[in-house]
């Protein structure tokens, strides 16, 4: 038997109260164990897209199925989700990192129920995965960007999810940080087994990781695999603007 | 000095000003649990919009002919529900919200004792508050309220904290943020009431903000927020209390002018040790350099 999507979206099209159009007919299977590279320029409908999955936003038309069930909610507790605004926050926000981090456990604790040891050790172990355990007692609003995405990642990874939004984790992040959140992406893709909807605009790179892509401007312009994948065509196409693309072993 | 602190003690051995330090610091410790989140989710004035809406019910109240506590409760109760719903649209800012409220809460108030010729009401009580005047069924009530409210708050705590760290996040991990937002709004009314006996109506909100900004410059983690706020609610209205009674001034007043001192001082205390901080760790560089 196949196995049904992790997430199905059927001809998703999105209209705002102020009458624009975010997403035009957005089709999408997301299998397990896919990582895909969510691909368009600013205002393109990216964040939106994940929004919709999340049903922070419904869809005016089309169908979203999460984990076999249009309730989206039943399972929202299996999705580990990185909104674009995460990093930013106030020095004086009293979060300490273990506490970020340990709100990830929330859903999985229930209502009426505390986080407990089991919780705790759990946070440990993800703390210690993303090289952070040393910054548990920091205010996360004193982190510099890419601990803080550590962080929000490992907030993330804490409840076990079984799919992960991220929505440009690394805007705001150093080349070299990028660089080692990738390839722990890509370490945690292939030893967890996790699916992963990563939306980007450092194309280079995480078509390097994806196994599929998918580029988007309000509408579709290319969905399919990695391999097919023709990043000046498809670029062209979205951006409307001719560009040329050349490799460089320094730059993700 | 002696004699000062003589009529103090003496003071001290009064029913009324035993019972004015123990509604103070039931209200400390509720007002100062809910003004973590209160603060933290940026809807400060939230404490001054329903105050001045529980005026307005006050007024109306005295023009029903109706017990006015009552009838404020209820205005207050629809108040923070407006409140709310104005605050979760996405037509109006939060301050733009509570601005609205507290308008027609003030204005209506006013407009009713006018036509009233002011119904015999002391609006120094009303506004400032009257906490040595405090008797027995007004401790017993607040204490009531505030087991159930510290109660609620510690049933949905986990809840709460997710949802005033990041709201977008917490709905993403399917918690019903709407019904925390109107949580937050109605326990937030039902401590106005109960507070304005207090320090009155025009500085209630300052107890449902200051403990929790003044631990928030102090606090490193939310754990230490938690514990430290109640601790500050309770230092702010005893020592402002004792003030009062020493100076003979408003004990509402006093006790928001005392809260508003140890917030300076934390921040003071904050400057200091961050510059402080900043020299040793020049000071460990240059002589890192050197070395």
């Amino acid at each position: 038997m196949v196995a049904r999507p992790i997430v199905e979206l059927r001809d998703i099209s999105v209209r705002y109260a102020n009458g624009v159009l975010a997403l035009d007919g957005i089709t999408l299977d997301v299998n397990d164990k896919d990582l895909i590279a969510l691909i368009g320029p600013n205002g393109a409908g990216k964040s939106t897209l994940l929004k919709v999955i999340l049903g922070l936003i419904k869809p005016t038309t089309g169908s979203v199925c999460l984990l076999g069930s249009e309730d989206l909610a039943k399972n929202l507790k299996y999705v580990g989700y990185v909104p674009q605004s995460a990093q930013a926050r106030d020095a004086n926000v009293p979060f300490s990192v273990f506490e970020t981090v340990m709100l990830g456990r929330t859903p999985q604790a229930g209502l009426f129920h505390g986080v407990g040891l089991k919780d705790r050790r759990k946070v440990e172990e993800m703390l210690k995965l993303f090289g952070i355990f040393d910054l548990k007692d920091r205010k996360i609003g004193q982190l510099s960007g890419g601990q803080s995405q550590r962080v929000f990642l490992a907030k993330a990874m804490v409840a076990d999810p079984k799919l992960l939004l991220l929505d440009e984790p690394t805007s705001g992040v150093d080349t070299t940080s990028k660089t080692e959140f990738y390839n722990t992406l890509d370490r945690l893709n292939k030893e967890t087994e996790i699916t992963v909807i990563l939306s980007s605009h450092d194309i280079g790179v995480i078509t390097k990781i994806a196994n599929r892509v998918l580029c988007i401007n309000r509408s579709q312009f290319f969905c399919g695999e990695e391999t097919d994948f023709n990043a000046a065509e498809e670029i062209n196409k979205m951006y409307n603007y001719p560009v040329e693309i050349f490799e460089h072993d320094d730059h993700p | 000095m002696m004699i000062i602190l003589d009529s103090l003690w003496s003071l001290l051995q009064a029913g009324f000003v035993q019972r004015a330090f123990i509604i103070s610091i039931i209200i400390a410790v509720l007002s100062s649990v809910l003004s973590i989140f209160i603060v933290l989710k940026k809807i400060s004035l939230i404490g001054d919009g329903l105050a001045h809406t529980a005026f307005g019910g006050i007024a109306l109240g005295y023009y029903l002919n109706f017990i006015p506590l009552w009838v404020a409760g209820v205005t207050v109760v629809l108040g923070s529900l407006g409140i709310t719903k104005a605050i979760r649209s996405t037509r109006i800012s939060s301050d733009a919200a509570v601005a609205v409220f507290l308008q027609l809460g003030l204005a209506g108030g006013i407009v009713l004792i006018s036509v009233a010729r002011g119904f015999g009401i002391s609006l120094e009580s009303l506004l400032f508050g009257s906490v040595l005047l405090v008797d027995y069924d007004q401790i017993i009530t607040a204490t009531a309220i505030a087991a159930i409210t510290l109660g609620i708050l510690f049933l949905f705590f986990k809840e709460l904290v997710y949802v005033t760290f990041d709201e977008t996040q917490a709905r993403a991990s399917g918690i019903r943020t709407w019904f925390f937002d109107y949580l937050v709004s109605l326990l937030s009314g039902i401590v106005v009431i109960v507070a304005i006996p207090i320090v009155g109506i025009l500085l209630i909100s300052s107890l449902l903000v200051l403990p929790a900004l003044t631990s928030t410059q102090i606090a490193k983690s939310f754990r230490q927020t938690v514990i430290l706020s109640p601790i500050i609610g309770l230092l702010t209205v005893t020592v402002g209390l004792l003030l009062s009674l020493i100076m003979n001034s408003a004990p509402g007043g006093t006790i928001v002018l005392t809260g508003i001192a140890i917030l300076a001082t934390a921040f003071a205390a904050k400057k200091i040790q961050r510059t402080f901080s900043n020299k040793t760790d020049n000071h460990n560089h240059i002589c890192g350099k050197l070395a």
